[in-house]
């Protein structure tokens, strides 16, 4: 993971804080889920490109947390373990997603929700409006090209590029072999290129556009 | 160089996961392949064209977890279906004190019983033979009451057949005669008022047609009267017109004359002599 702001060091510098939350001590606990919570709730994000379901899976990853962090024996290998909790959940709403084809009432039209502010996001600090704009829709670009591969490849190519998981770490989440996990992230980015060729962007278009 | 990396070695090698004796293998791969060099450098692209996605900014909602340890856990299914059995095991008991069943079980008898048992009255028992008898009997004076049964319906069957057959024959009859009686007087009155319908009809009729000939006659006796008359001043207009035509033609005939007469006198002086 590259260390771009004081949370990210601080991410990996949390051992001591790790252990007092593998205690029991409430605090601790609450600290950790301050930290990860961008990360899991991102990582959902990306996977259903929806911000209920990510802050579902984000609520649910961190119950299960802080309720079985007493019983992880490898702190070493907490973030393995938390995003394993957090695939799984993922999964479980992917399959509860695709097993109900209706949509509830409040997604359908819910004015308020909609016309509201969303309490729990906010923008992140860009000077320049307009460019902040055209990012925005560059991101949803590459939002969409994501969720169009295959949802396994979809995982690993998340888990790898945003989360900077190790190649070692995808395969003890998704409990597959290392090499499957490379190939699954060879064949992902193998998709996500003919689908940019497709749409006709690459790095010189963008940075034109920007 | 018969070696070539892998999708796998080649991955690794894109995200710096490859130690150093792999490491230099997939360099030296690379250096020496165009395609190979070209295919990295795609990927490459891709991971940075999808590295501009950020992240969502989001705050943690506050979580509420309750951490303490419970002695029970009611949502565990086991615990839930014991306490369940266990329940119903008490509400069983309770029920039983207050309606004080007794269970009681004693070769091979069973019994049940609600408040104090009360022992069970002795009834005579009955052989093969009584039976037999008892239902004979039965059957004997069944038979007896049904076949009686039977007969007395039959009987006022019978008599409800004939009473009403009675009195529909009677009702026919009468309405018969009273048809019969009826129709002479009516229909002698019928022809009678139509005759006198008629009559009047046709008197009117008469009436009314032989007052229009009437009148139409009188009017054809005018206007024949009417048209004899012109008929007549026309003739003698007519008359007139020819008479004042002779009398002119007469007058000119005179005058012819006169002038002719004149001339001959006048020229009667000339030796000439024109005929």
């Amino acid at each position: 993971m590259h260390a771009e702001t004081l949370q990210d060091i601080a991410m990996m510098h949390s051992d001591a804080l790790l252990e007092r939350a593998a205690q029991g001590d409430q605090k601790a606990q609450g600290k950790l889920v301050q930290l990860w919570y961008k990360r899991i709730y991102n990582f959902g994000f990306k996977f259903f490109l929806d911000h209920d379901l990510a802050m579902e899976v984000a609520q649910k990853t961190f119950i299960s947390m802080c309720r079985n962090l007493p019983s992880l024996q490898d702190l070493g290998k907490f973030k393995a373990w938390l995003y394993k909790i957090a695939m799984n959940y993922c999964r479980e709403e992917a399959r509860r997603k695709q097993n109900s084809r209706s949509t509830p009432f409040d997604r359908v039209w819910n004015l308020e929700s909609e016309q509201s502010p969303r309490w729990e996001t906010s923008a992140s600090r860009i000077d320049d409006p307009d460019r902040q704009y055209q990012r925005n829709e560059i991101a949803d670009i590459l939002h969409t090209a994501l969720m169009a591969i295959n949802e396994d490849q979809r995982a690993v190519v998340i888990m790898k590029e945003y989360e900077g998981l190790k190649f070692r770490e995808i395969a003890e989440v998704l409990n597959i072999s290392e090499n499957t996990v490379k190939s699954r992230m060879y064949y992902g980015l193998e998709s996500l290129k003919r689908i940019l060729e497709k749409k006709n962007i690459n790095k010189d278009t963008i940075n034109y556009e920007l | 160089m018969s070696y070539k990396p892998d999708e796998g070695a080649l991955i690794a090698y894109l995200y710096g996961e490859l130690d150093g004796a792999a490491r230099e293998k997939v360099e030296r791969y690379l250096a020496g392949s165009e395609d190979a060099r070209r295919e990295l450098e795609a990927l490459k692209a891709v991971r940075d064209v999808m590295g501009l996605v950020r992240d969502k900014e989001v705050i943690a909602p506050p979580l509420v977890i309750d951490n303490r340890t419970r002695f029970l856990n009611f949502s565990s299914p086991v615990l839930r279906t014991a306490l369940a059995i266990a329940a119903s095991l008490v509400l069983l008991m309770v029920v039983g004190k207050l309606t004080g069943v007794q269970v009681t079980a004693s070769g091979n008898e069973l019994k049940l019983t609600f408040g104090t048992p009360r022992p069970a009255q002795e009834t005579p028992s009955l052989d093969v033979m009584d039976v037999q008898s008892i239902v004979d009997a039965r059957l004997a004076s069944n038979n007896a009451a049904l076949q009686e049964e039977w007969k007395k319906s039959q009987e006022a069957f019978n008599a409800n057949v004939r009473e009403s057959l009675e009195k529909n024959s009677s009702q026919i009859d009468r309405l018969v005669t009273k048809a019969a009686a009826a129709s002479e007087e009516q229909i002698s009155a019928y022809v009678s008022t139509l005759q006198a319908e008629n009559l009047r009809m046709i008197k009117d009729y008469y009436k009314m047609t032989s007052e229009d000939q009437k009148e139409q006659l009188e009017q054809l006796l005018v206007d024949f009267a009417k048209y004899l008359q012109q008929q007549r001043e026309d003739d003698l207009l007519i008359l007139q017109a020819r008479l004042n035509d002779l009398q002119q033609n007469t007058d000119m005939y005179r005058q012819e004359t006169e002038q002719i007469l004149a001339s001959i006198i006048s020229n009667a002086s000339v030796p000439v002599i024109r005929n």
